[in-house]
């Protein structure tokens, strides 16, 4: 009896640490692009935000989830848009822009979320569920623990070898790494910088606005305006602690989604901790990571300097 | 004679330039309200109306003023010295749950001056303590403050939380509360006015500031450091201690907001209570180019705008949150106004 419910316990840890990892993980892979690219974001929580509502809204009207996912997606590719036009074009201050965006996008959910809903917070029915991968599901412990999770964490856990290759096997890999380092000699061998961080920003706009909808239409299937709680900024930890590269940043996605299981494991174990205190844990957890693994001596060396061809 | 017009344009250039992104932000924020279906002239005509148009508006707007002031005079000198205090929230609510636990203790037991130069104080060591580890890791190991202050503020949101709901927690109330402060031991009012002293702390805190960075070494030198930080290293600057001192100045400052706020407005601290002044005081400094002088009507413009959204809100149907739209698209266009005065200068 006692092992049975350890194993329930064990089951339910490492399900829950996989479905806290999808979002950041989604989140982060983007965000390596955008880093390595020599870019701060910081509007990617404000992109998480706009995707969760965008995606919510869309399929609770329309009542179809795929609508809800593309109406994330343009989204994430619009805000993107927005904040490449200007840091890139315009040139002006990415923490600046950053920090706009965020706040826009954030109260522009909240706003829109109340005009149209009033005060109410309507669950969508049909969203979240599980698609069990035939065999692979039925492995005692893990399979229904690893194999039986939403779509989108399948395509989450896929991308990041997908996203690995692209980084270090292709010539775009190569140019964004190199537009990140030193632009000015990617620039005379011939890479258009800007068109490289331009791609950068809207694959990390695209992927932000899909870890978002992933929390609303996988996670919970219901919208509240602060449900992002600072992943998007956990997930720019979670680059720098992977130093841009995605197989790493991938593990680091996965400790600070056990540190969410784990949490709410600690609750199921009967252990009595006021969920409130519980709360801060994965906040101090970042702390903790940068103050181990980040060193801004790492950080690519153009991060944060527009480029400006012909001048400097 | 020529001299003193080249000032004039210097000191004239940035607030074109502000007026020119508030300016923006309210024709974009119209031109959301026409989407959703509603009047922009009408909500804007009765914003302004309710926020300027009546004695009560302009207290009320006044009165506001206060935490905003407060928050931006602690932002003035972090800013200026090229650091990011993006977690003034968190710090505003440790010096808020400080004020309103320690408040109702100290009250009977110290004469008047005294039991509020303690309170204060305390709201300011809290304000302080909550961003010495981030100004430390900045410090030490150069470890970015943009996240660890966000985090802290965070981690403030569920500590406040969580104390007010247990350890501080006033027992013969209903919600999560502290003890209610007596109305004789709250903030003392500006002779003749219904205006708590929490303004005029914000004014001199702010003008303070201002001198601070413009008139002393310790100013100039955050200066030079936001400009250079290997000149300010080679000139023989102690850069780590420089950090440390501009980021908890602004934790002080943002804690003390937090005491003005409980012990003047709302009397107690209640766990859910969270104003956010954060989210209007980063992009008034930002418009106010790291102007003291200029932040005080920035501040005004921007309190009107929230007590007038608050009166609309409920006349008009349009939400509360449009406030808060209409403060992040002023920061988008302050970027874009940046790009402007660039573009200016090299012509």
């Amino acid at each position: 009896m006692n092992s049975l419910i350890e194993s329930a316990l064990l089951t339910t840890v490492i399900a829950t640490t996989i479905r806290g990892t999808t979002p950041i993980l989604l989140a982060a892979l983007g965000d390596t692009y955008v880093e390595r690219s020599g870019i701060l974001n910081l509007g990617i929580e404000g992109m998480m935000v706009g995707g969760a509502f965008a995606s919510f809204v869309v399929a609770l009207k329309l009542n179809n989830l795929v609508c809800g996912f593309l109406a994330a997606g343009a989204v994430g590719l619009a805000l993107g848009f927005l904040f490449a036009v200007l840091t890139i074009t315009l040139r002006v201050n990415q923490i600046v822009v950053g920090l706009g965006l965020t706040i826009f996008a954030h109260s522009m959910s909240s706003f829109l979320h109340r005009v149209i809903f009033g005060n109410q917070f309507p669950i969508l029915f049909d969203a979240g569920g599980t698609n069990a991968i035939p065999l692979l599901s039925g492995i005692p412990l893990v399979g229904q623990a690893v194999f039986n999770q939403h779509w989108l964490v399948y395509v989450a856990f896929l991308l990041v070898p997908a996203f690995y290759i692209l980084m270090y096997k292709t010539r775009f890999g190569l140019r964004i790494r190199a537009v990140g380092e030193s632009p000015w000699a990617a620039d005379s061998s011939g890479v258009d910088v800007n068109r490289i961080r331009y791609v950068a920003i809207l694959m990390g706009g695209l992927m932000a606005s899909l870890a978002g909808a992933f929390l609303a239409l996988g996670d919970l299937a219901f919208f509240v305006p602060d449900m992002i709680m600072g992943r998007g900024y956990i997930a720019i930890v979670v680059v720098m602690m992977g130093k841009w590269n995605p197989a790493k940043v991938c593990l680091g996605a996965l400790l600070f989604g056990f540190a969410m299981a784990l949490t709410s494991a600690l609750q199921v174990a009967g252990i009595n901790l006021s969920p409130d205190f519980i709360l801060m844990m994965p906040y101090l957890v970042v702390i903790i990571a940068l103050i181990l693994f980040v060193r801004s001596t790492d950080l690519p060396s153009s991060l944060c300097i527009p480029y400006n061809r012909g001048e400097d | 004679m020529t001299d003193l017009t080249s000032v004039a344009k210097a000191d004239l250039k940035p607030a074109i330039l502000s007026i020119f992104s508030i300016c923006c932000s309210l024709i974009a924020g119209g031109i959301i309200l026409l989407v959703i279906g509603k009047n922009p002239v009408v909500y804007f005509g009765l914003l302004l109306a309710r926020g300027l148009g009546s004695s009560l508006g302009v207290t009320e707007s006044i009165i506001k003023m206060a935490p905003l002031l407060i928050i931006s005079a602690g932002l003035l000198p972090c800013f200026s010295a090229g650091l990011w205090n993006i977690g003034a929230e968190g710090q505003f609510l440790v010096g808020a749950m400080l004020a309103g636990w320690a408040a109702p203790l100290l009250a009977a037991r110290l004469p008047c001056p005294l039991y509020l130069a303690a309170v204060a104080l305390l709201g300011i060591a809290g304000g302080m303590a909550w961003i010495l580890l981030p100004a430390m890791l900045k410090a030490r190991y150069d470890i970015n403050e943009i996240i660890t202050t966000l985090m802290m503020s965070w981690v403030a949101i569920s500590l406040v939380t969580w104390l007010v709901k247990g350890p501080i927690n006033d027992l013969s109330t209903v919600p999560a509360q502290t003890t209610l402060i007596p109305l004789k031991y709250r903030m003392p009012m500006i002779p003749c006015t219904r205006i708590h002293i929490g303004l005029i702390i914000g004014l001199a805190g702010l003008i303070g500031m201002h001198w601070l960075i413009r008139r002393t070494t310790v100013g100039y030198q955050f200066r030079v450091m936001a400009a250079n930080k290997n000149a300010a290293r080679h000139a023989g600057m102690n850069i780590a201690r420089l950090t440390v001192y501009s980021l908890l100045i602004s934790g002080g400052l943002a804690g003390l907001a937090g005491v003005s706020d409980v012990l003047a407005i709302k009397g107690l601290f209640q766990g859910n209570w969270n104003p956010q002044y954060a989210m209007a005081a980063i992009p008034l400094v930002f418009l106010a180019r790291l102007n003291g002088w200029a932040v005080i009507p920035l501040a005004f413009f921007f309190s009107v705008l929230g007590v007038g959204g608050e009166f609309v809100a409920r006349e008009l149907g349009v939400p509360v949150f449009f406030v808060h739209v209409l403060e992040g698209l002023t920061l988008l266009f302050f970027a874009v106004s940046e790009y402007f005065e660039k573009k200016w200068e090299h012509q």
